[in-house]
């Protein structure tokens, strides 16, 4: 697996005594959309928080392209290539949407460099202008541009936070339930776009509880129950898969529940 | 009265130098520093110093910004270990542990005496050109300084300020390191917070450890308040409003004819009153900050 874009490697994570991560091991494909999923507490926003470096790990490895992420700090993380959007996005009161979209754009200038405004500043100011605008019309917030980021719905700021994460147009991108909270149509969208970004090159790992949107986005499934990974298979697998719907329906629950399981819900 | 004027505003000029400054960091990157005065009177004093051992103003002023920068790089590697409230706290122990400093350490500052006898920049010229010249000379400073922060502020490294004081983790989702962020807000706040020192010292030919006062520093909060956080103009708004209270004091005085001592506390009073009708009627100050428009 030595072309895996995303290695994590017997990652070990404890909050006190409640252990949210044991021994979890898996690998990204370049080009994969790898679903993640697991109930409520299983650790499945922690493992994308481990990744991410907005928590250490006790044990195990991380690595992106081939390069141990696990010690840099967040931020170095993201200029690897590696973003992330939030499962309850917060956004700013005093900005605009079009202005935390161009935040995100890469080649941070530095204070010099802004009081300055050389020809680069301004030609790199121009481009983030321009790609802010397009993402924020590709994903639907072209009339929100000029509002406070923090008056868009529920939904909307997901979409401005999978804006601020494509905007240096990363390699690989996690996502943390990107559709829950979003009108079913907006849902078609944000499936079209992704599959869009991956056809592109883009890799994606996305936690998710919808199962219409993993069946339609995802290769392959990644499951974790109780810090552990019970299943690492096919969107159309986990149905039959029993160690899933011990997972989700409890011990006893393969033999017991009828053959369609009720994980649309989950 | 014309005297009275152009000192008013000559000290509204110097005061609204540190409040720019102030907001650049309070306003923009959402750092509680209540040890403000402190880069002031690393200014001053390191005028003081120099200037009395024989050196130049210029040598006075940069070497007061280059001491204010290191303490703000210092300050702001203090803040790595502390949360945004207790770093405020910290900030304040640090200005009265100068200020104690400079009361005790008579041999380098004067101890409480200060050091007097420091030149006004424009002595050689006639009256009252000199005091016209310290007037243009801090009106251009203000106004370059005015320029400059709200440019920073509109820029991409203020963008990143601003985002960084309400959605902390969206910055660093975005890649932006905020501790350096925070250091490099600090640095140059300090920096331009230290030259007006430098000048107030000039401008009152005495540098003394009354300077670094804590009522000093809220005067300077007090004043980007009213006016408004993270808005240039707003800020200086607050800085004349303040000021003109201020010196509105005085003729109130002779009008009613109460004594001096009272007259003091009726300042301080006067702008605690202020304060507090802004806090309850407009928190957001009288000019507050705007979306700013992207063409």
């Amino acid at each position: 697996m030595s072309g895996a874009i995303l290695i994590i490697d017997s990652v070990a994570k404890a909050f006190g005594g409640n252990k949210v991560l044991q021994d979890v091991s898996f690998d990204v494909q370049p080009g994969e959309i790898v679903g993640l999923l697991g109930p409520n507490g299983s650790g499945k926003s922690t493992l994308l928080n481990t990744i991410t470096g907005f928590e250490s790990i006790d044990r195990g490895a991380i690595s992106h392209e081939g390069r141990r992420i696990d010690q840099l700090p967040a931020h170095r993380i993201v200029r690897s290539g590696v973003a992330r959007t939030f499962q309850l996005p917060s956004m700013p009161t005093r900005m605009s949407v079009i202005e935390v979209a161009m935040a995100a754009a890469t080649g941070h200038h530095g204070l010099w460099e802004t009081l300055v405004g050389t020809p680069a500043v301004r030609r790199s100011e121009q481009a983030a202008r321009e790609r802010a605008q397009m993402l924020i019309e590709q994903l639907l917030l072209g009339h929100a541009r000029d509002l406070p980021a923090s008056a868009l719905s529920g939904g909307q700021k997901k979409l401005l936070g999978i804006v601020c994460a494509l905007m240096p147009n990363p390699r690989l991108l996690m996502l943390d339930e990107p559709t829950a909270g979003v009108h079913p149509n907006l849902r078609q969208d944000i499936v079209a776009a992704l599959k869009r970004l991956n056809e592109q090159g883009m890799t994606l790992v996305i936690v998710e509880h919808d199962m219409h949107f993993i069946r339609s986005v995802c290769t392959r499934c990644v499951v974790l129950d109780r810090g552990h990974i019970v299943a690492s298979c096919a969107a159309d697998e986990l149905a039959s898969n029993e160690r899933v719907l011990q997972a989700y329906l409890g011990t006893g629950a393969a033999t017991t529940s009828a053959s369609k399981p009720s994980m649309e819900t989950a | 009265m014309f005297d009275f004027l152009v000192s008013s505003l000559t000290v509204a000029g110097i005061y609204g130098l540190m409040a720019l400054a102030l907001n650049l960091q309070a306003g923009y990157a959402g750092l509680l520093n209540f040890g403000h005065i402190a880069f002031a009177g690393l200014g001053a004093y390191a005028t003081g110093i120099v200037i009395q051992s024989g050196g130049s103003p210029w040598t006075g002023a940069a070497l007061g910004v280059a001491l204010a920068m290191a303490l703000g790089w210092g300050v702001a590697r203090l803040g790595r270990k502390l949360a945004s409230d207790y770093w405020g706290i910290a900030t304040l122990a640090i200005a009265e542990i100068l200020r104690t400093v400079a009361t005790n350490e008579g041999w380098l500052t004067g101890g409480a005496n200060g050091i007097s006898g420091l030149p006004s920049l424009f002595d050689a010229w006639q009256r009252p050109w000199n005091a016209m010249g310290f007037l243009a000379l801090v009106l251009g400073v203000l106004a370059i300084a005015a320029l400059a922060t709200s440019r920073l502020a509109n820029g991409r490294f203020g963008r990143a300020l601003r985002l960084m004081r309400e959605e902390p983790s969206l910055a660093t989702c975005m890649g932006y390191d905020l501790r350096s962020l925070k250091s490099r807000a600090i640095v140059a706040s300090a920096a331009l917070t230290a030259l007006a020192g430098s000048l107030y010292a000039h401008y009152m030919s005495f540098v003394g450890p009354d300077y670094m006062l804590a009522s000093e520093t809220f005067l300077l909060w007090t004043m980007v308040m009213i006016g408004g956080l993270g808005n240039t103009a707003g800020v200086l708004v607050g800085v004349l409003l303040v000021q003109a209270a201020y010196a509105l004091v005085p003729f109130a005085k002779d009008y009613f004819h109460f004594s001096s001592d009272l007259a003091g506390a009726l300042r301080l009073g006067l702008i605690g009153a202020i304060l507090l009708v802004c806090l309850m009627w407009r928190s957001e100050g009288l000019v507050p900050e705007k979306l700013r428009r992207i063409a």
